[in-house]
């Protein structure tokens, strides 16, 4: 896994505006970006770790908690909010007895907020992995999880 | 030339510069927050706008370039009820408790919140709470205050190389913070303090010590490194309180490393001398300056009379002013009669002088704290300037960023090598032998100014001298690759304009002489004048020291090399200011003996140094914010520094205690103050503008320290730290918090092999002695090669350390064991 990241590390070096492709794939590789791997990534593009902490930090696509395989977003954006996106995510919550930002112990599903995926036509959204599952609600959480099970 | 109106003034700008520059160059004030000349615009706090005739919207004059024609008001009603607006968003958030910060009264955001601001604010308050970080050593961090200027952020990364900090997370939560919220550990320079614009970073150290409209704030010169920076020092009540950095003042034009801001309160340690002391037996007893001096007075004559005047040496210091060190060489010369006065510069800096001197004739060498600026090439050899000299270091790293190709040869990794655009991670103690062979593949390339070469002096020699300097030999040597050695060669001999840096101090034991003519040679060799070889001298006043005649003159007048190493008959009596040569020079078991076989030994100090322990009167010195006088920059730039506060217990300025000895001894200087001694040094020394250059090639060979062996496997290479200079600074408490023992840095690798762990105890043993230090494992640092810093008297480096017999301190081999239970 490190000699891969290097790898990743060695191929943008020196080029800038590296720092978020370089993040990407890390992420892709390790999953979520913990301080160890930001720290390594620092060293290698020649930049501090505060940097890259602040890039990582900014981007609601970098995570700095590991997911489970399958990652759930939900957004909390206005559109999806008045649509009551909240008893979806409560509902989920209680169906992987996890949190937000938590994995669950079989490490299958982690579940993530964010703000407006863009697709207010359709709230309440949530997006698992790449799949858009619009309209939610309550009752159909089971379901759309026994996808993935 | 740019014409345009602020305010109906008619003023003139610059292409390129921007309307808050032009109006900032012609004394016009536009409110600002996140501004600083030494950053790019950044354009995020919006009070800069400011209305330009004929244009609907406002412009950022801080990010609009100015224009030709401009018609520019920078305080309209519009204007003043924008601003308002945006400080009302501003202070929606901020605690407001300005009655318990320390940055109140030089606050930017309280003052313009006092200019333009309404009692009250529109907006539902959602005031930040979270607690200040004080974990850190020096700085504290108060995020609730912050308004997310953004500008400590990139004066760290941007100006200061550091990027210590950074604007975590996004919108409201916003932190600044270092990384994963770990604590601050950086370079303490505490630039990110003075450029705050709000009480969100403040310095611990100043921590409700006063309420800013009580200070007085003072300037004077830092009492550290050679770059000279000007401190301006906020005193109250005879004391100083702190030090910080302003922009248009002095050759540091608001910057300041941290040993310049916070380590200048080794002045209140309480190992300061206060009262002469003359040795009883094995103990010293308090007696007045009458009988100190009188003691002095009675011994040194009888030295003289049994053994001869030349039986007396003397050691001035590079810390103590140009007028101490003056009065000293002429109390030696007129009331003792012995020229034999010399410094720790022997072993440092005055090689510097030496090799400048044959390479080119002259007898002064001023470096240009601006000279990185505009070249297309820097050449940094082995040396770590951002520590040694950090504001010309970060001139380096400016005109880097500015465009300039920036090598670096060093062993380890440095802030230097980090922002270069090609390191060179060179053997230790080898870079002559680079220089030797870039210089070869110069001369190869035809790459050199044939017809001006080939004429001067030693040109012959040169080229023998470089026949066996092969890429394939250099590369054997330096460890570096033939290719990079010749393309750095060829980098330099292209490039248009060019800086080649080097520094040469006392304690490290890698560089000497040679090193200094080999990038002499090369200087010459590229057809360059003097003004490309930038070798600034170390301490504040090295340079000064040099020139007030504290150096052999005559040719009977002996240098260190007799006074401490030489034969043990020809001195009896020493006298020693400011210098703690037990401490601070090679072979410290040959120092111990030789003071301790003399008849009598003074020393003038302002701490009871290790050296101090051993004489037979010790006399309490003023420290640098006790006395007047001036100190002579690594430019060569005479600046003053002032008495701040009052004399620790009874010490005195080191001038005047030498003046009464002198008094005492019935031979007086004809020096009773400060101006008398001004006057008379002007005299003696004209100023010498213009010298005549004479250039001349000095071939120098590499010629390698001690080898790695079966026993000893390690090199032993001896460097500063940054945040210390020299000894005195490790008697300031605030850098103490810092850095306050001599850490032994070895290769990950290196210490799993040697089972040495990270913070533990290490039996670090050469030939000539062993210490016991605490290891720091690292992954900055090469395999092979151990790094100790100088700056720790306890630490008794020196024990390792030995003296060539050509006064080169080589590297030593060493062995390092890890030891048990301590
Ligand atoms: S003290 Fe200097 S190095 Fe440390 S965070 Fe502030 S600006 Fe950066
Ligand atoms: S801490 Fe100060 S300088 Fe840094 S972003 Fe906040 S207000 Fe600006
Ligand atoms: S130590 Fe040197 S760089 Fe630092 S403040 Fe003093 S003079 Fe300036
Ligand atoms: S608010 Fe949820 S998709 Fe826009
Ligand atoms: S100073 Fe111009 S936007 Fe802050």
């Amino acid at each position: 896994m490190l000699q891969e990241i290097d790898r990743v590390i060695q191929q943008y070096k020196g080029k800038p505006g590296s720092s978020i492709p370089v993040l990407q794939r890390c992420q892709e590789i390790v999953g979520y970006l913990p301080p160890e791997i930001q720290k390594i990534v620092a060293r290698g593009l020649k930049t501090s770790a505060a940097e890259i902490h602040s890039v990582v930090s900014f981007y609601s696509f970098f995570t700095m908690k590991p997911r489970g395989d399958h990652n759930i977003r939900i957004c909390l954006g206005t559109a999806c909010y008045v649509k009551r996106v909240e008893e979806v995510l409560s509902k989920i919550k209680d169906n992987l007895k996890i949190d937000v930002g938590e994995v669950t112990e079989d490490k299958k599903f982690s579940i993530e907020t964010v703000r407006c995926l863009g697709a207010c036509g359709l709230a309440p959204v949530m997006v698992i992995d790449e799949e858009t599952y619009g309209a939610m609600t309550p009752k159909k959480v089971p379901e759309v999880l026994a996808e993935y099970s | 030339m740019l014409k345009l109106i602020i305010n109906d003034k008619n003023i003139t700008a610059e292409e390129g510069e921007t309307i808050l520059q032009a109006a900032l160059k012609n004394n016009i004030y536009i409110p600002n927050l996140c501004y600083d000349k030494r950053l790019r615009p950044y354009g995020g706090c919006r009070l800069c706008v400011v209305e330009v005739e004929g244009q609907a919207r406002l412009f950022a004059a801080c990010s609009s370039p100015a224009q030709d024609g401009m018609n520019i008001k920078t305080d309209t009603p519009k204007l003043r009820k924008y601003r308002q607006t945006v400080l009302e968003l501003l202070l929606i958030h901020h605690p407001l408790d300005c009655p318990v910060c320390d940055k109140a009264g030089e606050c930017d955001l309280q003052d313009l919140a006092y200019e333009y601001g309404k009692p009250d604010s529109r907006f539902i308050r959602h005031r930040k709470a979270s607690p200040p970080d004080v974990r850190g050593p020096l700085i504290e961090l108060t995020a609730n205050r912050c308004i997310l200027c953004g500008k400590c952020v990139r004066i760290c990364r941007d100006h200061q190389g550091r990027g210590a900090l950074g604007l975590i997370g996004r919108g409201f939560p916003t932190v600044v913070q270092p990384a994963f919220g770990e604590i601050l550990e950086c370079d303490y320079c505490g630039q990110c303090v003075d450029i705050c614009p709000t009480g969100a970073i403040l310095s611990k150290t100043f921590k409700f010590k006063a309420r800013s409209w009580f200070l007085e704030e003072k300037e004077t010169t830092c009492p550290f490194c050679g770059c000279g920076c000007t401190l301006t020092l906020g005193l109250r009540e005879g004391n100083i309180l702190r030090s910080r950095g302003k922009e248009g003042i002095g050759v540091s034009d608001g910057n300041l490393c941290g040993r310049g801001r916070f380590g200048i309160d080794y002045i209140n340690s309480e190992h300061r001398l206060k009262n002469p002391l003359i040795r009883e037996n094995e103990t010293f007893r308090e007696v007045t300056w009458e009988e100190a001096l009188s003691h002095i007075s009675s011994n040194l004559k009888e030295t003289i009379n049994t053994n001869g005047a030349a039986s007396v040496g003397a050691i001035g210091s590079q810390r103590c002013t140009n007028e101490d060190n003056y009065v000293l060489q002429k109390f030696m010369r007129n009331t003792i009669g012995s020229g034999s006065i010399d410094s720790s510069a022997a072993l440092g800096y005055a090689k510097v002088q030496k090799a400048w001197n044959m390479a080119f004739g002259r007898n002064s060498h001023p470096i240009d704290l601006q000279s990185p600026y505009g070249k297309e090439i820097l050449f940094i050899v082995e040396s770590d300037i951002s520590v040694t000299h950090p504001i010309f270091g970060l001139n380096i790293l400016e005109a880097s960023r500015g465009g300039a190709q920036l090598i670096v040869a060093d062993s380890r990794e440095t802030k230097l090598t980090r922002h270069s655009s090609t390191w060179l991670p060179i053997e230790d103690g080898t870079g002559v032998a680079l220089m030797n062979g870039m210089m070869k593949v110069l001369i190869d390339k035809d790459l050199i100014k044939k017809d001006s070469a080939a004429g001067l002096k030693g040109f012959a020699e040169l080229q023998a001298m470089l026949e066996e300097y092969t890429p394939a030999k250099v590369s054997q040597i330096t460890g570096i690759s033939e290719e990079d050695i010749t393309a750095a060669a060829v980098a330099l001999g292209t490039a248009k304009s060019r800086m080649i840096a080097l520094s040469v101090s006392a304690t490290e034991n890698t560089k000497g002489m040679d090193i200094a003519l080999a990038a002499a040679n090369l200087t010459i060799l590229l057809g360059e004048d003097p003004s490309t070889l930038q070798i600034p001298a170390e301490y504040s006043n090295t340079y000064g020291l040099y020139h007030s005649g504290v150096r052999p003159l005559k040719p009977e007048d002996k240098g260190i090399m007799e006074i401490l190493y030489g034969d043990q008959t020809a001195f009896s009596a020493l006298y020693i200011m400011g210098e703690d040569p037990v401490t601070t020079f090679p072979d410290s078991s040959k120092i111990l003996k030789r003071l301790k076989s003399l008849d009598f030994l003074v020393v003038q100090d302002i701490f009871m140094t290790e050296t101090a322990k051993l004489a037979n009167v010790v006399l309490p010195a003023s420290s640098w914010g006790e006395k007047d006088g001036t100190f002579t920059n690594a430019e060569g730039k005479v600046q003053k520094v002032f008495k701040v506060v009052d004399p620790a217990g009874d010490s005195k300025p080191d001038w005047m205690i030498i003046k009464n000895l002198a008094l005492t001894m019935e031979k007086e200087l004809g020096v009773r103050s400060l101006e008398d001694i001004q006057a008379e040094m002007k005299e003696s020394q004209p100023t010498v503008t213009d010298e005549e250059t004479t250039l001349t090639f000095n071939p120098a060979k590499y010629v390698r320290g001690e080898e790695p062996s079966q026993e000893f496997p390690f090199q032993l290479v001896i460097r500063d730290v940054l945040q210390h200079s020299g000894v005195t600074s490790t008697s300031s408490k605030s850098l103490d918090l810092v850095i306050s023992e001599a850490l032994l840095e070895i290769n990950e690798e290196d210490a799993k092999k040697q089972g040495v762990k990270d913070n533990s105890h290490v039996k670090v043993t050469s030939q000539h002695g062993s210490i016991f230090l605490k290891a720091k494992v690292s992954e900055e640092v090469p395999q092979g090669t151990v790094f100790v810093p100088s700056h720790f008297p306890y630490a008794k480096i020196n024990t390792l350390t030995h003296l060539a017999s050509n006064g080169e301190s080589p590297i030593s081999v060493v062995k390092i064991e890890a030891t048990l239970g301590k």
